[in-house]
């Protein structure tokens, strides 16, 4: 794994209907943290993460990549980028209908040449990591199981040992645990934070879950209409910062915000 | 108004406005039942001439019936395995370059407009007589279907796995074969089985314009009045249709993971399905380019560029206008007609209302029905109705009868019974049981199976003149066999226009379902 630094500076975002998305922002992420972005719907937390992951270009401001500015990247580096960096998704986005081992297969495909790739041929090397990692996320036994017939934790365990594949320095993760219950989303977050913490991988994830992101997270950058609003440890946010979070709306204890926003 | 009373009304007019339409197309094709009553004996002459078979026929056949299938698993194989590479270039959800999906979309609305049969004449002058021209027709025919089939599956899958893959770098094409085939592929080889089933069909009457297979022997027998041995010819083709469907059936379950196979049959399944497929397309008989002539082809595509025009517009009685009308009205009492015997027939055709034995006698009913070819279906009703519309309208609706049956008897057992159950459970009599329980249900699929039929059968009855059965078939087949292709080019481009339009409209009703 190489160490990736990833500088994010002065990043405006604005769609085609002029709805402005993100506004200056800047911040910087060093190898091995594990950073939350929070937020209310509507902030601009999917947005930035389209922007890293490379879906969509910004409109003023660039990010870096060990201090190479991402759109400048010829198209070679840029697949080299992106093979450090891995993404899970809210809605976990695997193949329903193939198995769990296929599916994490599936992120071998961009090292491989065409007809192999077409054909599936990923090799006895690769297989042999695939299922390690199914093991690594406690989904050994399942390996054969089509995908449809997980639950929802033990999906965005599939997506997980799917990013991990790759091999990445940085694993963006987009809503993760939107879509599971409580106990699962908990388990999932151990998931992450065991990676962060043996592999030395980067988390970035974005979230709507405060208290949850407040637990796992050494940092958390708080987002609203578009701009960083705060920036720090779980330790500093208090009723005040959630004010300017989430809006003056959300009524002064932390216990009772924390019902307000979804807890 | 009350909601409800408002819908009823609205539903009310909807039927209202569906049997005026039904109404003017039986009274535009002359449709007569009191004639069909008077001569009904002509209609067992032939039938009776028939039996008994000439059994010692039947080894003749076999070689014939062998280049049908041959036709048919190689056109279908092929055709099928284009869809499966085009097809994402067609499809709106994927990122592949706009201009080919247009292209490519537009290439298939045309290619879909024309028959089988159609298809196959054009052939012949391209690659001679010959098995070469039937199978380039049906590799082409299942080819503008499955990819239609196959990039609509992939419009309504859901792209999320396709699109993290191509997030993570992976090319376009392998994305697709890995992230959104798995999730279309059942579906894709269940449309597959349907297409070889369709192409044994078709097949089968390819030989009219000398495309090869059993067709040709058909076509000979009929007209040399040697009805025992079109006997025999129409009993061989019932067991092969009637083995492939069974077969197809078998494979679409396996597909569909409804039953299983251990392991080393279904690698033993895979050997022998390739082999077949191997042995068809090897003993394939080269085309035959020594009657095509470079002067032929170049009139033949200047022809179809510049119709004429004259006729494309004219109202007159022999114009197109007039004659497409009655092709669309053909096709239309056809289908309807067919519908309303197929209801009925479905549902003793299904194990899940009547006892298993009546199940099987009816089934076989609607696969004896739905084998023979619709030609002979034409040839034997003209004896009763004369040549004319009526008799394009009979034979379509027999074809519709076996081909809806089947569909309809599919929607029957994949629907929930439940609330039949508890009809009948609190007493109710079972055919208020069924129109309360289980006819709500059904409306809209068996209306959207009635759409398709529709659209398939413009096409059936666009060919129907080649046996006298009215329509545009007749003017269409003659202007290509007099090489007068500029007639044939603006038949041709109002079949394409005529099928687009349904296809619209088409599209706007099962939007309102």
């Amino acid at each position: 794994m190489i160490p990736i630094k990833l500088q994010i500076q002065h990043i405006h975002k604005a769609f085609k209907n002029h709805v402005t998305a993100l506004e200056d922002i800047s911040f910087s992420i060093s190898q091995g943290e594990f950073v939350s972005v929070i937020g209310p719907s509507g902030a601009g937390k999917t947005t930035l993460f389209r922007l890293l992951n490379g879906t969509e270009d910004c409109t003023k401001g660039q990010i870096l990549i060990d201090d190479h500015p991402m759109e400048n990247i010829r198209r070679q580096q840029k697949r080299q980028f992106k093979k450090n960096m891995s993404t899970i998704y809210q809605d976990f986005c695997l193949v329903e209908n193939s198995s769990c081992l296929e599916n994490v297969l599936t992120a071998a495909l961009p090292d491989m040449s065409f007809f192999p790739a077409v054909l599936g041929l990923y090799g006895t090397a690769r297989t042999e990591k695939a299922l390690q990692l199914l093991t690594r996320v406690g989904l050994a036994e399942k390996e054969q199981e089509p995908v449809k017939n997980l639950s929802g934790g033990q999906k965005q365990r599939t997506a997980i040992a799917r990013a991990l594949m790759r091999q990445p320095s940085l694993l963006l993760a987009d809503e993760p645990i939107a879509s599971l219950d409580p106990v699962t989303g908990r388990q999932i977050l151990s998931l992450l934070k065991d990676i962060q913490q043996k592999d030395g991988v980067t988390v970035l994830m974005n979230s709507h879950n405060l208290e949850l992101s407040m637990e796992f997270s050494h940092r958390l950058i708080g987002l609203n209409n578009g701009r960083i609003v705060f920036d720090g440890s779980p330790d500093e946010i208090n009723d005040s910062v959630i004010r300017t979070i989430y809006g003056n709306s959300s009524v002064c204890s932390l216990n009772k915000n924390r019902k307000d926003v979804g807890l | 108004m009350t909601r409800s009373s408002k819908n009823r009304w609205k539903g009310l007019a909807c039927f209202l406005l569906f049997l005026c339409l039904f109404l003017f197309t039986v009274v535009y094709t002359q449709c007569d039942p009191v004639l069909f009553w008077k001569r009904r004996s002509h209609l067992t002459d032939l039938l009776s001439g028939m039996f008994p078979m000439d059994f010692a026929y039947i080894p003749h056949i076999l070689t014939p019936l062998f280049y049908t299938i041959q036709m048919s698993v190689t056109g279908t194989v092929i055709g099928s395995v284009l869809a499966c590479i085009l097809a994402p270039a067609c499809a709106g959800s994927m990122d592949f370059p706009k201009w080919i999906r247009y292209v490519l979309r537009f290439l298939i609305q045309i290619l879909r407009s024309f028959p089988a049969l159609i298809l196959a004449l054009c052939a012949t002058f391209l690659f001679g007589l010959g098995t070469f021209a039937g199978t380039f027709a049906i590799t082409l025919y299942t080819f503008a279907i499955m990819t239609r089939l196959t990039y609509q599956d992939m419009e309504a899958a859901s792209p999320l796995a396709y699109q993290a893959l191509r997030t993570m770098g992976v090319s376009r094409f392998p994305a697709y074969i890995h992230g959104l085939f798995p999730e279309i592929a059942s579906s894709f080889f269940t449309n597959a089985l349907y297409m070889l089933e369709t192409n044994v069909r078709h097949s089968s009457i390819l030989g009219y314009v000398g495309a090869g297979g059993i067709g040709l022997l058909l076509n000979e027998k009929i007209s040399w009045l040697e009805y025992e041995k079109v006997g025999a010819i129409l009993l061989v083709l019932f067991l092969a249709v009637f083995t492939i469907e069974n077969l197809s059936r078998y494979l679409a379950a396996l597909i569909r993971k409804e039953c299983t196979l251990k392991k080393k049959y279904i690698k033993l399944l895979l050997f022998f399905l390739t082999a077949l497929f191997i042995v068809c397309t090897i003993t394939l008989s080269p085309p035959d380019f020594g009657r095509t002539s470079l002067q032929t082809m170049k009139n033949m595509f200047s022809g179809f560029l510049s119709p004429d025009w004259g006729f494309f517009f004219s109202t007159k009685k022999d114009g197109l206008f007039t004659l497409i009308l009655e092709t669309l009205c053909i096709a239309f009492a056809g289908t309807v007609i067919g519908t309303v015997f197929s209801i009925p027939l479905s549902f003793v055709n299904t194990r899940r209302f009547v006892s298993g034995s009546v199940a099987f006698i009816f089934n076989l009913l609607i696969i004896a029905i739905r084998s023979i070819p619709f030609l002979i279906y034409g040839l034997i009703f003209i004896r009763v109705s004369g040549p004319g519309p009526f008799t394009g309208v009979l034979t379509l609706s027999m074809c519709s009868i076996g081909l809806l049956t089947k569909r309809f008897t599919e929607a029957l057992d994949a629907i929930d019974l439940k609330a039949y159950r508890a009809l009948l459970a609190m007493g109710a009599h079972p055919v208020p049981a069924i129109c309360h329980g289980i006819l709500p249900q059904l409306k809209p699929i068996f209306i959207s199976i009635f759409l398709y039929r529709f659209d398939v059968n413009i096409r059936e009855a666009s060919v129907l003149g080649l046996v006298g059965a009215g329509g545009i078939g007749a003017p269409l087949i003659f202007s290509m066999n007099q090489y007068a292709w500029e007639k044939a080019g603006a038949i041709l481009l109002g079949l394409i226009l005529l099928v687009w339009l349904i296809d619209m409209i088409s599209v706007k009703i099962n939007h309102i379902l």
